[in-house]
Order: structure tokens, then sequence, then C-alpha cells
């Protein structure tokens, strides 16, 4: 018996084969290699002059949603578009979902962009913050809302990593969005006692990592919902009961969502309807409960003009509604510092109501609101009209 | 050895082909009504903000998506209960499981596939190039030279600007309303409107009198949607869809809110 054995010719033939294709392998893998080494960069599209908002108003902000765009070039033409638009603060949405994608592992690549082309137009940043990550949640059936307390102190770490990471750029954090709606609640009950907490989580970790942040609570969903409700609680209860909870402590302003509905600006506010005045009606349950030295930022607010919709006006209405929110806040509420419209552009048409919310469509055509709230941001005359009057029959 | 490896791979393939067998045998089994509905029950998640589909008639709820889930509930031999839900919340009371179905004039939407199946289209609302009755038709390739009435900002002003761009020369007349837009073509004044099926059959319905012909140019379904894992709920809601198409039952409800 022998250890060596003799390879007859045909196995030698079959093992120079399997040798000359590994070695073309290998020499494809370094050509891929080399390609991909010597690609052109991508163009920067940062512009390279630094911009500036031009504006006869300041408090005209907008609420962007660029965290969902893929095309570096359509974060870059929205935030041209607010600026042109004389805006000089965007509501922007900063997912943690997007930011950890992995328990402990931070990537801030997505935020960095958004948060970049936003210092170079010139404009300020009111960040957002909410959205669970899966791993939190990992099989389970939840929605991307659901948080359980356990892990508050996980999105106060998130809050800290974000605060820190942009100190000096970003100084205005809201703290969840709506938590007074189930569906913004992970679909389970409201409950103002268990966002207090969350605050409670947020504040001191936001504050030990970026001392000059602004936190700010609430950011709550204009709502007529009575106690026990599935779909929530009515945003001047909720507020009631954060007090009630000692939430005072956890913020340093609060974000009101105002939408007019069907209701001119001025109308009078009621506990009992939703308009765009029910902020008053905050405001006043920040002034029994001592924080009247408190500013508030209207991060959400407009009017929808969908031909069907029943919440919905006219697009003639939402342009004079809209100015006249803006010269209402300017003329009575010294205590708003943004009054932010609801929404710049969906990256992608819903092809519903909501559609009839924004400034811009998903393909970047603007609509009558951008043009009659340009004029007024920038004081400007007023445009000519975009439309043709309602054709009459001939006489 | 030889004869061994040959018993092995036959036995991988019989393997194979009865695990191939059994998902056939699967996916044609009548789905399993107890199975697909354990509550006995279908809870329909509808947006009671959006006449004619869905709305609020002094406490009850109304319209076609309402009676188009009565009809599928009927069909299947189950009673129906509808969960009156924002837009915004509504796939997520489906994912949670609030909801069994959504029938809320919702568009086919394919971002959501990993999550959510949509059934068959029960209406299309795209966009249709309306013309007089007596008038020249129009060809949706040869729109140079038409003069095209449409609701300033609207979808169809995106699909003209699009046109434009494909190098027709198209005189657009933009209107506030896109019932503005029918206006002018009723009147005379205008060669066609691009308007969406919604807007066309409601404004159809109140002027009888006023004929008129039509051609879609965009597609825009509109489905039920229920959630990826209830494959036996999905199959029992598209056969009964089906059911009251054949019997021309749908187009009786859409005929009746339109």
């Amino acid at each position: 018996m022998t250890l060596t054995s003799r390879k007859t010719p045909a196995k030698q033939t079959v093992a120079r084969k399997r040798r000359d294709s590994i070695v073309v392998i290998i020499g494809l893998m370094v050509f891929l290699a080399l390609l991909i080494h010597l690609r052109p960069a991508p163009r920067d599209l940062l512009p390279a002059e630094q911009q500036v908002v031009k504006t006869a108003k300041g408090h005209v902000c907008v609420h962007t949603l660029l965290e969902n765009e893929v095309e570096e070039k359509k974060i870059l033409r929205s935030l041209e578009l607010v600026r042109e638009l004389g805006a000089a603060t965007i509501v922007q949405f900063f997912p943690w979902a997007y930011a950890e994608t992995r328990a402990g592992h931070f990537s801030w690549g997505r935020f960095d962009r958004i948060v970049r082309h936003t210092k170079r137009q010139g404009l300020r940043i009111i960040a957002r913050l909410g959205l669970v990550p899966d791993w939190l949640n990992a099989g389970e059936t939840k929605t991307l809302n659901t948080l359980p307390e356990a892990a508050f102190p996980k999105f106060a770490e998130y809050a800290a990593a974000f605060a820190a990471r942009y100190a000096g750029t970003v100084e205005q954090l809201i703290i969840w969005n709506e938590p007074n709606l189930s569906f913004e609640w992970g679909y389970q009950p409201v409950d103002p006692v268990r966002y207090v907490r969350l605050l409670q989580a947020a504040y001191p970790a936001i504050k030990g990592a970026n001392p000059k942040a602004v936190v700010l609570a609430g950011a709550l969903a204009p709502t007529l919902e009575p106690r026990g409700s599935e779909a929530g609680l009515n945003d001047l209860d909720f507020l009631r009961d954060m007090y009630a909870a000692g939430a005072s402590e956890y913020f340093d302003a609060l974000a009101i969502h105002s939408y007019g509905l069907r209701e001119p600006a001025t109308a009078e506010p009621a506990s009992d309807k939703v308009n765009f005045r029910r902020a008053e009606l905050l405001r006043e349950i920040m002034l029994e409960n001592g924080d009247g030295h408190k500013p508030v930022s209207i991060t959400e607010s407009g009017w929808n003009d969908h031909p069907r919709w029943i919440h919905a006006v006219r697009s003639s209405q939402r342009s004079a509604y809209t100015i006249e929110a803006f010269e209402y806040v300017q003329a009575n509420w010294d205590w708003v510092e943004q009054l932010c419209i609801w929404a710049l552009r969906y990256p992608a048409d819903l092809r519903s109501y909501p559609d009839n919310y924004t400034l811009i469509s998903a393909g970047f055509v603007k609509k009558p609101i951008y043009y009659a709230l340009q004029d007024y941001a920038r004081g400007w005359e007023r445009s000519a009209n975009l439309w043709l009057p309602p054709p009459e029959a001939d006489p | 050895m030889k004869r061994e490896d040959s018993k092995f791979s036959r036995a991988v393939m019989a393997a194979a082909i009865l695990v191939s067998l059994a998902a056939v045998w699967r996916h044609y089994q009548p789905p399993n009504r107890d199975l697909a509905f354990p509550a006995g029950g279908i809870v329909i998640g509808v947006d009671a903000s959006f006449p004619p589909f869905a709305f609020d008639n002094a406490g009850a709820l109304e319209g076609l998506d309402i009676e188009l889930g009565e009809a599928i509930a009927a069909e299947i031999g189950l009673p129906a209960r509808f969960v009156n839900i924002s837009y915004y919340g509504l796939y997520d009371a489906l994912i949670t499981g609030g909801v069994d179905l959504l029938i809320a004039a919702l568009r086919v939407d394919q971002s959501r596939r990993n999550e959510v199946r949509f059934t068959q289209a029960y209406f299309d609302n795209g966009l249709v190039l309306v013309t007089a009755a007596n008038g020249e038709p129009i060809n949706v390739n040869a729109l140079s030279g038409a003069a095209l009435a449409y609701e300033y900002a609207s979808g169809a002003d995106s699909r003209i600007r699009a046109w434009e761009e494909e190098g027709h020369t198209i005189a657009r007349l933009p209107y506030e309303l896109p019932t503005h837009a029918l206006d002018a073509l009723r009147l005379g004044q205008v060669d066609a409107a691009l308007v969406d099926a919604i807007t066309l059959r409601l404004y159809a319905k109140e002027r009888a009198e006023w004929e008129y012909s039509r051609q879609f140019v965009t597609r825009e379904p509109y489905a039920i949607a229920l959630r990826i894992d209830r494959e036996d709920a999905r199959k029992l809601v598209d056969r009964a869809l089906a059911a009251l198409k054949d019997r021309g039952e749908l187009a009786r409800i859409v005929q009746k809110w339109f």
C-alpha cells in the first residue's frame, strides 16, 4: 500500500482546468475592484456658495419630508424651493429607525446629507424625532410607532446622540409626533402619563449632549376624541393630563399642530371644534400651569383643497386662509415663533386627499398656494391669477 | 456505493416532487372561511371622510365602500363591521390586526407589497380625456394643437406638462376647479378636458342631458387591501368581488353612487 498516488492524465486535465478557472475568477475580481476604485467620484451637489434666505416674514416655516428621498438632487431642489419661498425654517423628521439600524450602531450619512444641504441653503431646522427601529420589536406584529416603556432609555440615547452630532446646527428637537392619536402611539391606547415619562427620559439626555438644545413637547393632533375613545384623546385634555403628570419640567417649548379645516384663520376657537385658533386654547392651558414664559412653534398647519375630501376648502380659499393665518400670528400671537405649513412636498404623490396639503407636487410643480405664500413671505405684490375665470355661456 | 448514491438521489427527488405536489394542492384548495376570519365576522376599515366612497350620514356610515363591504361579507356569508379610520391610520390598523381588510378608495400601492396584498380593482380613477360626443375624437398620441382644459396644479396638469415634454404643443387652459374645465368643454369653448374619472362621473350625473365621449389616458385602480399573511382571506374576498362583478352587482353599486 502506498500513500502517494499518481494522477491519471484525465485527472491532470481536470485539475488544470480548475486552476485556470480560479485564475480567471481572481483576475475578474481584481479588474472589478479596479473599476470600482477608479470610477469617477459622484458629483457633489452641494452649492459652492453659502445661500441666504430673503424674507420679509421670519415666522414663515414649512414642514419638509426629505427623510425618504433617495436622490440628492431632489433634496437640493426641495430646499432651494423652501429658500426661494422665503421660509427661513423647516421642520424635518429624523426617524430613529433610519439612524440606529442595529442596536447601538448609528449610521448618520442620510441625515448628514439633509443637514448639510439645509445649512448651505441658509435654513434653520426644527427636528422631529420618532419611529422605532425594527430590532426593538423583533418577531412581533407592531407598528413603527410602538415603543415599549422599557425602551424609553434607548430612545433617549438616540435623541442624545442626535443632539450631540448636530449641536450648533439643529438646536430644536420635537419629541415624538401626535402622541394623543392611537395610531401614532403604536396603535395602542394613548397615555399622557407615559408620554411624560418619555419626555422625562429624553430631556436630561438631550440637555446633557447639548445644553443649548430646545426640547419641544406635544406636537399633539388637533382632535375632539373624548376620553375612552379607541382613536385617541383630544389635545386639550391630553395637555392638561401631561401637566398633571409633571410634564412642565421636561420641555422648553410646546409644538402645536393647528389646522384650519373648513374655517377661516380668524374663526373663533372652541373646545368642541377644530380650527386654526384652537392653538389659543392650548396656550391657555400653558398659562394656567405657569408656562407662559415658554414659546410655541406651530410645527404643522394649513388647509387642504382636495375637490372631494369633506374637510377641504377651495384652492382660492386655501390661499386666502393661509395668508390670513400668518398675518393673524404676527398681529396677535407674540408667543408663537414659527408657523410651519404641512407640507412642502411628498416624495411620491399618495393619490388621495393628503396630496392637497402640499405646496408643490411630487413632480416639483408649484401649486397656487406656493406662489401666494411666496408673495407674502418675500413681501411681493400678489401674482396675477394662475387660472382662468369660470367659463360662461356665450351670450 | 454507486447504488446507494442512486437510491439517495431518487429519495431526494421523490421528496421534492411530493413537496411540490403538496404546495400545488394547497394552492388550489378552496380557502377556509373559518381560518380566514376566525372571529366569525369581517372587520372592515373605511375612511368616512371621502364621499361618495364613505361618509358619515348623521352617525351612519354610507357610501360605495360601505355597500361594497356589505355585499362582499354577504357573499362570504359573514357579518360585516365597519371601523372608521383616518387615511393616515388605515394601514397601521390593518398591519396590527385592528381590521381584517381595508375598503377605503385605496389606490393599489406597490410600495406596500412587503406587508399588504391587494385584490383585483373595483374602481378606476384614472385620468380621462373627455370630448364632446359629436366632436372630432382626439388621439392621445396626436394632441398637438388641441385646446385642453384642466384643473390647475392637479394630476391632469402634471400629465399635460409631461406630454409637452414629449414634444406635443398643447394650448393649455387651466381652471381653478376641474368642473370648470368640464364646463368649458360642455359650452364648446375647448377641444377636450382632462379630468379624473370620479370628477367626470359626478359631473355627468348632474347633467343627464350632456353627451360626451371619454378615453382613459392613465389607470388608477382602487382595490381592497389585506395583510400579506391573510392569504385565505384575500382569496375569499377576491372571489366574492369577482362574483359581484359577474352578476353585475358591482356595476349596480357604482352606478348608485355616481
